[in-house]
């Protein structure tokens, strides 16, 4: 399996047939349109997937051992703080212009921490990696 | 690696966890409580429709009620508790510790909740909450005809929500495609997952050009000409419906999966035609994001004749799943516990939502049928009958997974028997007002010969319905103050997600996951164990 | 002389509607009547008894296949159908052309042969007269936001979008006194944007025209 993508390549064809049916049914430019919109992030992800797929084979029985730790976050307030700023600049548009650069501000702020979060998983998981290889 | 604020457990650390499981219940009790909400904006307008010039609410009010009625259920209960299941269910099936993209999705859940709020803050607004109908047209939605910030902030409103919803279902199209366990191939997923990926990938695809129209829309309302003319309503249709039609098959589709989950373990046999079930999910999907237009068969401006060929086309996926359901059915060794009786509702009454579907799928029988209580009866069948009940059936299923106790049998049975003659009463009567000329969207109706009676009906059902909804609610809270303990496996279930704890552990899975063989692997193990002790029997009785 | 029959959107809902609605309660008694059977012959039995069969390729091919053909007569009814109310009464030449104009709230009637104009809704209630069995033309078009022009009695609505004026082509095939109602949210008082038609016998209707619409 490329990585999960195959279920995504198979709609997308399903979906282009109905858009090229559609196009010859109805001559609809923003029909179209839609449909392309659709069939283009569906393969997007068809192809992201496909590009960062690992070379683990489907195998039975019992899952092999992890060869590298997964870093899985227990709690994000940079998240949680992206989605106050985004909703701040939004309400803000029409509530008060005040509340779009607290927004602004705070998305900045907000987008700082959770890159720090990020890199602080990444040097713990790289530190597992060195001390494992000891 | 646990970050300062988790430590400070309690409120904050509830609230900022990434743990796919926590952010799926916040998720799933903020959509509960939408439901509530929703539930008290219909039973307000069963009130008003319940006589003729009904008087108690002013028509402005009304056409409040009904939009904020259909956009919380539409975007804050259904489709919101849709993502929330698969985002809990999904990664626990599939055999992964967490959800790809954590942060992502909590800051997807915190948008989301905060569009929901800000929808409703138009309540508090001077020209009240939105009141251009879910559906909001232009040029009736637009800034000359329904002017003021209470509209603007159901336009924000619902382009946050949708937005956040986009994300949380993009990471789990993710965590599908990369967090499978090892021997978890994709035609090995249990059909709850299929039926999740279908949904995300309906999600992803039309729920941009959804916030794409919303801030078209908001633009629009604040100075520039964009829909313009016949074109521009009709533009403006094109773009709402692609998002409008597949949002109604995100609203259906886990809630098949959980009730096709809660049949199987019922009938102690797996889900049949597992193979047909997924093409058939598959072309389901497809096909639902080629049929928007039969909402604007009556507008004169869109083929007809193409969207009549597609959504008539549904037919045929429909069917093979109601066969999959007598499939697993027939042979199998049933216990009807609340999840299974929910779930066999489910599919009943689904179909009557279905099949007036099809009815409707038809421009000669939607010249009549469009915007008239008819189709409310339809949407509500496949809606509330059909996939509310879906919900329940997940509901009673999984629930003791979720919080390790048990769900009062009794009450569940008194809740489903109250909830199946509330909503019939409520919204089959509708099938015969609308035929009988009574449009939607209307706050008063003329005195009709039988429309009073069949109104007073639908609003004793509504009542109905709010009893049982509140029975379930009473059911709840018995059985986590007075717990019966469930353990990890109290149906004998067939998929990954009964074989850890009750509730599962923070990464799922402590002990090593089963072997898996295929979509139902406890099944698969259950039936070994239970051949190899047949072949010991039959050995130990033939002495040698 | 062969005379045409005049297409009646009455007459086509009702002959589809003949045909769906049967399929569809056929459809659901036996879909019922099968999971009650299944529920209660395999209720109660012990787990170990359960089939451990779980496809039959072949018989969801055959049945899909089944399906198929089922939606292949149904798009067949439905597209003759609505070839007939859509396409063919565009070509059927009109006794009569009314132009009908929707604002919020009410609508506007006008005769342009005849030079009369009626108006319905919050502005009072004069009815919509008519021929039965001609061909009408309306012309619909929309002072503001979207309405739709619906007659139960024909079966039949249309929205009217501002910005193009739609044509239809109608005819009643019964006599009497029928309700009209916009059928599309347009705000406020949409409730009240209802209308009357009276369908008259093509005499009758000449009488009441050439009196400039005064008498009923």
């Amino acid at each position: 399996m490329r990585g999960g993508a195959i279920p995504l390549l198979a709609w997308a064809s399903v979906l282009a047939v109905l858009m090229a049916i559609n196009w010859i049914w109805t001559g609809d430019a923003i029909q179209v349109g839609m449909f392309g919109f659709a069939v283009a992030a569906i393969l997007t992800n068809a192809i992201a997937f496909i590009v960062r797929a690992r070379r683990d084979a489907v195998r039975r029985g019992p899952p092999p051992p992890a060869r590298e730790p997964e870093a899985v976050p227990t709690a994000s307030l940079g998240a949680v703080l992206v989605a106050v700023a985004a909703t701040s600049i939004v309400f803000g548009l029409a509530f008060g212009r005040f509340l779009v650069y607290f927004g602004a501000g705070l998305l900045v702020v907000a987008a700082a921490m959770v890159l720090r979060e990020v890199m602080a998983e990444r040097r713990e998981r790289r530190a597992w990696r060195t001390r494992e290889q000891r | 690696m646990r970050s300062r604020r988790s430590r400070s457990g309690g409120w904050v650390g509830a609230l900022t966890s990434t743990d796919h499981k926590r952010i799926g219940v916040h998720l799933g009790l903020a959509s509960f409580a939408f439901f509530l909400l929703g539930g008290v904006f219909a039973v307000m307008m069963r009130a008003q429709l319940a006589e003729p010039n009904g008087q108690l609410v002013s028509d402005n009010t009304y056409s409040e009620l009904f939009t904020m009625h259909g956009s919380t259920m539409i975007y804050l209960f259904v489709t919101p508790m849709a993502i929330a299941l698969s985002m809990y269910l999904v990664p626990l099936q599939i055999g992964a510790i967490s959800i790809a993209g954590p942060r992502a999705a909590l800051a997807g859940f915190w948008t989301w909740l905060a569009g929901g709020l800000i929808m409703q803050s138009g309540w508090l607004s001077a020209d009240g909450a939105g009141r251009a109908g879910l559906f909001s047209p232009v040029p009736l939605s637009n800034g000359t005809n329904t002017p003021g910030v209470g509209q603007d902030l159901w336009v924000l409103g619902v382009i946050l929500a949708a937005s956040g919803m986009v994300v949380m279902a993009g990471c789990v199209l993710v965590t599908i495609a990369r967090r499978r366990a090892p021997g978890m191939a994709l035609l090995r997923m249990p059909v709850f997952s299929w039926t999740g990926l279908v949904t995300v990938l309906m999600v992803v695809g039309s729920f941009p050009v959804l916030i794409v129209a919303m801030i078209l829309l908001y633009i629009d309302r604040h100075g520039a000409n964009i829909y313009s003319g016949f074109s521009g309503a009709i533009d403006y249709q094109d773009l709402f419906w692609f998002f409008g039609h597949p949002v109604v098959y995100v609203m259906f589709f886990p809630y098949l999966g959980a009730a096709a989950e809660a049949i199987a373990v019922g009938a102690n046999k797996r889900w049949f035609g597992y193979k047909a079930f997924v093409a058939s999910v598959m072309a389901f999907a497809a096909l639902s994001m080629s049929v928007w237009a039969h909402h604007m068969f009556t507008t004169g401006g869109v083929t007809n004749q193409y969207f009549a060929f597609t959504s008539t086309a549904l037919v045929i996926p429909a069917g093979i799943e109601y066969f999959d359901v007598a499939g697993t059915l027939v042979g199998g060794a049933l216990v009807l516990r609340c999840s299974m009786l929910f779930a066999l509702t489910f599919f009943v009454q689904f179909l009557i939502g279905g099949l007036s579907g099809i009815f409707v799928a038809s421009p000669v029988l939607d010249y009549s049928a469009n915007n008239t209580y008819f189709l409310i009866a339809h949407f509500h069948y496949t809606l509330f009958a059909g996939s509310v009940f879906g919900f329940f059936a997940g509901v009673y299923h999984w629930f003791p997974k979720l919080t390790g106790a048990l769900l009062r049998e009794r009450l569940g049975k008194i809740q489903l028997a109250v909830m199946i003659v509330g909503t019939n009463l409520t919204f089959f009567p509708m099938f015969l007002v609308g035929e009988d000329g009574m449009p939607r969207r209307i706050s008063r109706y003329a005195e009709h010969p039988g429309w009073a009676t069949l109104n007073r009906l639908e609003t004793a059902g509504s009542v109905l319905i709010a009893v049982g909804v509140a029975i379930f609610v009473a059911n709840v809270w018995v059985s986590l103050r007075h717990r019966e303990p469930a353990g990890d496996d109290p149906w004998r279930g067939h998929t990954l997600e009964w074989a850890t704890s009750s509730p599962p552990p923070p990464l799922n899975y402590e002990a090593p996951i089963p072997p898996i063989r295929s979509y139902a692997p406890l099944l698969d193990l259950r039936e070994e164990a239970a051949d190899r002790e047949r072949r010991e029997r039959e050995q130990a009785g033939a002495p040698a | 002389m062969t005379l045409i029959a005049l297409i009646s959107t009455r007459h086509e809902y009702d002959a589809l509607f003949s045909v769906y609605v049967p399929i569809a309660l056929g459809v659901f008694v036996v879909i019922v009547i099968v999971i009650l059977a299944a529920v209660l012959r395999y209720r109660g039995r012990p787990p170990e008894k359960a089939a451990r069969w779980s496809e039959h390729n072949g018989l969801e091919a055959g049945y899909a296949l089944l399906l198929t053909a089922t939606v292949a007569f149904l798009l067949y009814l439905t597209f003759s159908a609505e070839h007939r109310v859509d396409t063919v009464s565009a070509r059927e030449r009109p006794s009569l052309t009314v132009d009908v104009t929707a604002a919020k709230w009410e609508w506007q009637f006008s005769y342009p042969r005849y030079g009369i104009t009626v108006r319905s809704g919050t502005v009072g209630r004069q009815p919509l007269v008519v021929p039965v069995d001609q061909a009408i033309r309306f012309r619909l078009a929309s002072a503001d936001v979207i309405h739709s022009l619906w007659i139960p009695q024909l079966r039949f609505k249309r929205a009217l979008i501002p910005g193009a004026t739609e044509t239809v082509t109608l005819t009643f095939t019964n006599a009497g006194t029928f309700t009209g109602q916009c059928a599309e949210f347009c705000g406020l008082r949409h409730a009240d944007m209802v209308f009357t038609v009276r369908a008259l016998s093509p005499a009758a209707f000449a009488s009441w025209a050439r009196a400039g619409g005064r008498t009923a």
